[in-house]
């Protein structure tokens, strides 16, 4: 999977600090050309602070990184790049595209800057904006552009110069549901397309999932898990990852080790799970995604009788409102079902049980 | 952030990940590369020298017994035993603390109360009005106090019409009482703008809810809206009571007929009344005035970051409604704030047009009978006079382009910046507006006496601009940092991650994007430089000559018809540069 030849950027132990919090505590990570690393983490989780210390617009106190195999910045040498020195290309959150330049003097920004020569720069800056879609709106001004546009315009910006490095701050974020879906798909074809790296912040999860190859998930600044979507999403490493990702059910009680596995146990439920991690017996918590637990008309092996309270219409698909004893679960279906006892479906390796201090 | 919750972190997936458990205690912080330092500490420097030296200068000169150029002057206290043992001295401070603290109690209340109409109710001519009450502070006080002379003074026009109706002219404006009156009455714009940019931010519904539970609206105002601007009120009242130890030219001219001297005066008198130079003693007084203002100027900052605080506060973006005033309401505010223009505006301004214009006016002597053009003509033929008039044009228009050139320099020297060296900014702001004007032009004087490579340029502008340059500083230098903060920092950012270095940032992002910014600077810098009086007294030779300080010198000559044609050319481009500066979009009301 790891490739040297292709790594461009490398994070060793950052740690930043701000007054007496410590805000990064010790990230490291590698990133490699024609594919997307996802800091992914709730607001307050240190993946914005990270991203600006990988820009140079942040000075971490502990830490080094390398861009394209130059040190950038090593703390115990006290060594430190300026942001124009990187490399780089970032689009902010806010997109940030100058308002008294038109498109095309903002893309061609970073070129005139390298020296390259203004008929060059035209047909560069042209090309780029082509691949994208806005070769029509070289002559406009930011604000004469839609949303979505200005954000195509940023991360035309950002790359034209071919940078080591494409880092994004929350890209999408400022864009609707629909255009949001779009864009996650043409970043990454543009990334894998002309084999630059990319590092993308995001504190959705959807969008990390669809659009990286690999997520580090953070929280409070520290990294608390990393690896392909696919595998963080099936097999989170503590509560925390399995919570934080997808639509879950989340149940207390009493962690016990069976002849066959485990089970947590409340008043008046039970469940059959397996233990992540070095969890042991005693209090505990269940995660259930709620796309495992598959809901019957009618009992069979292994199946657990519940109520359903209600059915909620989401459109492609019914919500189904369940208790089990003291226990309230979420399933989903595909049609609408009389309120009353039903039976449910939960595969053993489906409930995943964490100790209750994670 | 628990210490549980940091070790949950686990590597899974590809590579190595989390390293954790680092000490606590925060390292060395490393430095910021690329930051332009080398710039920012020459500029700030620079100017660090620009004020220090004259400050030092005065300094140094208040602990000599004779003027610092003499070789025989020694160190010691003698300039100040002389002082503080003065009865002139102490006169001159009662009268300063009465008229400072008279002022801000006249201008106070009143200016909160126009604020309060313009900003709160639905008053008529709103937008006519908001200009128009800022008139007063806009022109020179030097101008004002003649214009009060010849209106109301005692052989003034209005005088001369109320002895005709009364046998007697039933006020005394060269009274203490009649100083704090002008003073009081001139000031109320500058109440007037610091208030009323609290009040505008303010949510109506508190206001509402009192009209809704019965109060009248004199009420409301006192009781709901007053309150909520407290912090704005303090802060302007230690500004004009400052304002008000540092005033100079309405004393000079009121006061000075009937021997009542300030300490602002009774500096400027130290200059004259004795055959030699009377330095030691200027400088003590000067020293010990500011030490006056010097709290005041700290006690303001400290309001400022508070009411910064409240500010935000207040930004929650609430919904402000006009409270209704009535027919009667109307009226009676409209007849308020009329009377107050009329007195503060009209009166001055009025006796300064007609006085420019006649050449002969007393009892029964019907002025408009003596039309004359004469002192104008005088103007043209004198040359210290033309010279006088265009020196004032381009100190304003070239000057003011300059300075805020400089200004933006400083600006940027501080911008986003974390170095120790801005912090000194902060500082060094501080101390020229703790001066009156007067004395920073006796400062650079001085200075232009005796550096030895600044003297050539003393008889030329460039010890006027400096001087000036130097004055402006805290205003010019607000103005621009205003405007430089309203610079997203992500667009700056950009620039550098664009690979611009921070100097190719300010050149291609930050400047072009408040070019209009500067512009309006330069319109309010330029009426600054305009209405500017005092700082070009003691500079004035053959070729520093400007209106201001032509006006301050030509009052011990008595020459009013010169003096009146002088506050109307005055008064003339005073309009003309606030004409511009609208004109241009400048925010008169930041």
């Amino acid at each position: 999977m790891t490739d040297a030849s292709k790594t461009e950027l490398v994070v060793e132990d950052v740690h930043k600090y701000l007054g007496g919090l410590h805000i990064l505590q010790g990230a490291s990570f590698t990133a490699e050309r024609g594919s997307i690393v996802s800091l992914l983490g709730a607001s307050g989780s240190g993946k914005t602070t990270l991203l600006r210390c990988i820009a140079g617009l942040e000075q971490p106190e502990v830490g080094r990184i390398r861009i394209g195999g130059k040190v950038m910045l090593d703390c115990d040498q006290r060594l430190t790049i300026a942001p124009e020195r990187r490399n780089i290309g970032l689009v902010f959150q806010s997109y940030a595209l100058w308002p008294h330049r038109s498109v095309m003097e903002n893309v061609a920004y970073g070129l005139k800057l390298r020296g390259i020569d203004k008929i060059t720069a035209a047909r560069r800056v042209q090309e780029t904006l082509e691949r994208i879609g806005l070769g029509h709106l070289a002559d406009r001004y930011p604000d004469q552009l839609s949303g979505g546009q200005q954000q195509r315009v940023a991360i035309c910006r950002a790359l034209v110069y071919q940078p080591r490095v494409l880092l994004m701050d929350e890209p999408l974020s400022n864009l609707d549901a629909k255009l949001r879906e779009e864009a996650r798909y043409w970043i990454r074809k543009l990334v894998l397309d002309l084999e630059i790296c990319g590092v993308l912040v995001t504190h959705d999860q959807s969008e990390a999932l669809a659009a990286s190859d690999n997520i580090l998930l953070l929280r409070n600044g520290a990294i608390v898990q990393q690896g392909a979507p696919q595998d963080i999403y099936a097999r989170p490493a503590s509560f925390y990852a399995a919570d934080f990702l997808g639509a879950n059910n989340v149940a207390s009680g009493r962690i016990e080790r069976t002849a066959d596995g485990a089970s947590i146990r409340g008043p008046n439920w039970a469940l059959d799970g397996v233990l992540v991690g070095d969890t042991g017996e005693g209090e505990g918590k269940a995660v259930i995604r709620v796309e495992k637990i598959g809901i019957h008309g009618a009992p069979a092996e292994g199946r657990i009788a519940m109520q359903l309270d209600a059915c909620l219409y989401l459109g492609d698909r019914w919500e189904y409102r369940l208790s089990y004893g003291d226990l309230q679960a979420k399933a989903f279906g595909p049609k609408a079902l009389p309120s009353g006892p039903v039976w449910a479906e939960i595969p053993r390796d489906g409930v995943w049980l964490f100790p209750a201090a994670a | 952030m628990s210490a549980q919750e940091t070790h949950s972190g686990v590597a899974r997936g590809g590579g190595t990940a989390v390293v954790s458990g680092r000490p606590s205690s925060p390292p060395r912080p490393m430095p910021r590369p690329g930051e332009a330092l080398a710039f920012r500490r020459s500029v700030i420097g620079l100017l660090a020298l620009a004020v220090l030296a004259p400050i030092g200068l005065i300094l140094y000169q208040s602990f000599l017994d004779g003027p610092f150029f003499i070789a025989k002057s020694r160190p010691g206290f003698s300039a100040y035993l002389y002082v503080l043992t003065d009865p002139m001295f102490y006169e001159a401070l009662t009268n300063t603390v009465i008229m400072a603290v008279g002022m801000v109690a006249i201008a106070v209340p009143l200016g909160t109360a126009l604020a309060f109409l313009l900003t709160r109710t639905d008053v008529k001519f709103r937008g006519l009005l908001e200009v128009v009450v800022l008139v007063p502070m806009f022109i020179s006080a030097i101008v004002l106090a003649f214009g009060y002379t010849v209106s109301i003074g005692p052989s003034g026009f209005v005088s001369m019409l109320a002895r005709s109706v009364f046998g007697f002219v039933p006020w005394n404006l060269y009274t203490l009482g009649g100083i704090v009156l002008v003073t009081g009455l001139s000031h109320v714009p500058h109440v007037y703008l610091y208030v009323s940019a609290a009040m505008r931010n303010l949510p109506s519904d508190l206001e509402e809810a009192a009209r809704s539970i019965g109060a009248p609206l004199w009420r409301v105002g006192l009781d709901v809206t007053a309150p909520m601007v407290l912090p704005a009120l303090i802060f302007v009242a230690v500004l004009n009571l400052m304002i008000g130890f540092e005033m100079f030219g309405v004393p000079l001219v009121l006061g000075d007929p009937s021997g009542i001297t300030v300490l602002t005066t009774y500096v400027y008198k130290l200059t004259t009344l004795f055959g030699v130079p009377t330095y030691q003693l200027m400088a003590v007084v000067v020293v010990l005035l500011v030490l006056l203002t010097l709290p005041l100027v700290w006690f303001q900052r400290r309001l400022l970051r508070n009411s910064r605080r409240y500010a935000a506060l207040g930004g929650k973006g609430g919904r402000t409604t006009a409270m209704r005033l009535g027919t009667r309401g109307q009226v009676i505010a409209l007849s308020a704030i009329g009377l107050w223009l009329f007195f503060s505006v009209a009166l001055p301004i009025g006796g300064i047009v007609l006085r420019a214009f006649v050449d002969a006016w007393g009892q029964g002597v019907n002025p408009f009978a003596h039309l004359t053009l004469k002192h104008f003509a005088n103007l043209l033929e004198v040359p210290r006079l033309y010279h006088g008039i265009l020196n004032t044009i381009l100190i304003a228009v070239v000057g003011g382009a300059v300075a805020v050139g400089i200004y933006l320099l400083v600006g940027l020297a501080g911008h986003r910046s974390k170095d120790r060296a801005s912090t000194l900014l902060d500082y060094i702001v501080l101390l020229p507006r703790a001066m009156p004007n007067l004395v920073t032009g006796l400062a650079f004087f001085w200075l232009f006496l005796f550096v030895p490579f600044l003297v050539p340029f003393r008889p030329t502008l460039v010890s006027l601009f400096t001087a000036y340059l130097i004055m402006g500083l805290a205003y010019g230098l607000r103005l621009l940092q205003g405007t430089l903060i309203q610079v997203s920092p992500e667009l700056e950012e950009a620039a550098r991650t664009t690979g611009a270095t921070v100097t190719r940032a300010w050149r291609d992002v930050v400047i072009p994007i408040i070019r209009p910014g500067l512009v309006g600077a330069w319109a309010l810098i330029m009426i600054v430089f305009l209405r500017d009086y005092a700082t070009g007294v003691y500079l004035m030779s053959a070729g520093t000559e400007v209106i201001g300080s032509l006006i301050v010198s030509l009052l011990q000559s008595g020459a009013m018809d010169i003096i009146a044609a002088l506050a109307f050319v005055s008064i003339l481009l005073t309009g003309a540069g606030l004409g511009l500066a609208l004109r241009l979009g400048a925010k008169l009301h930041d």
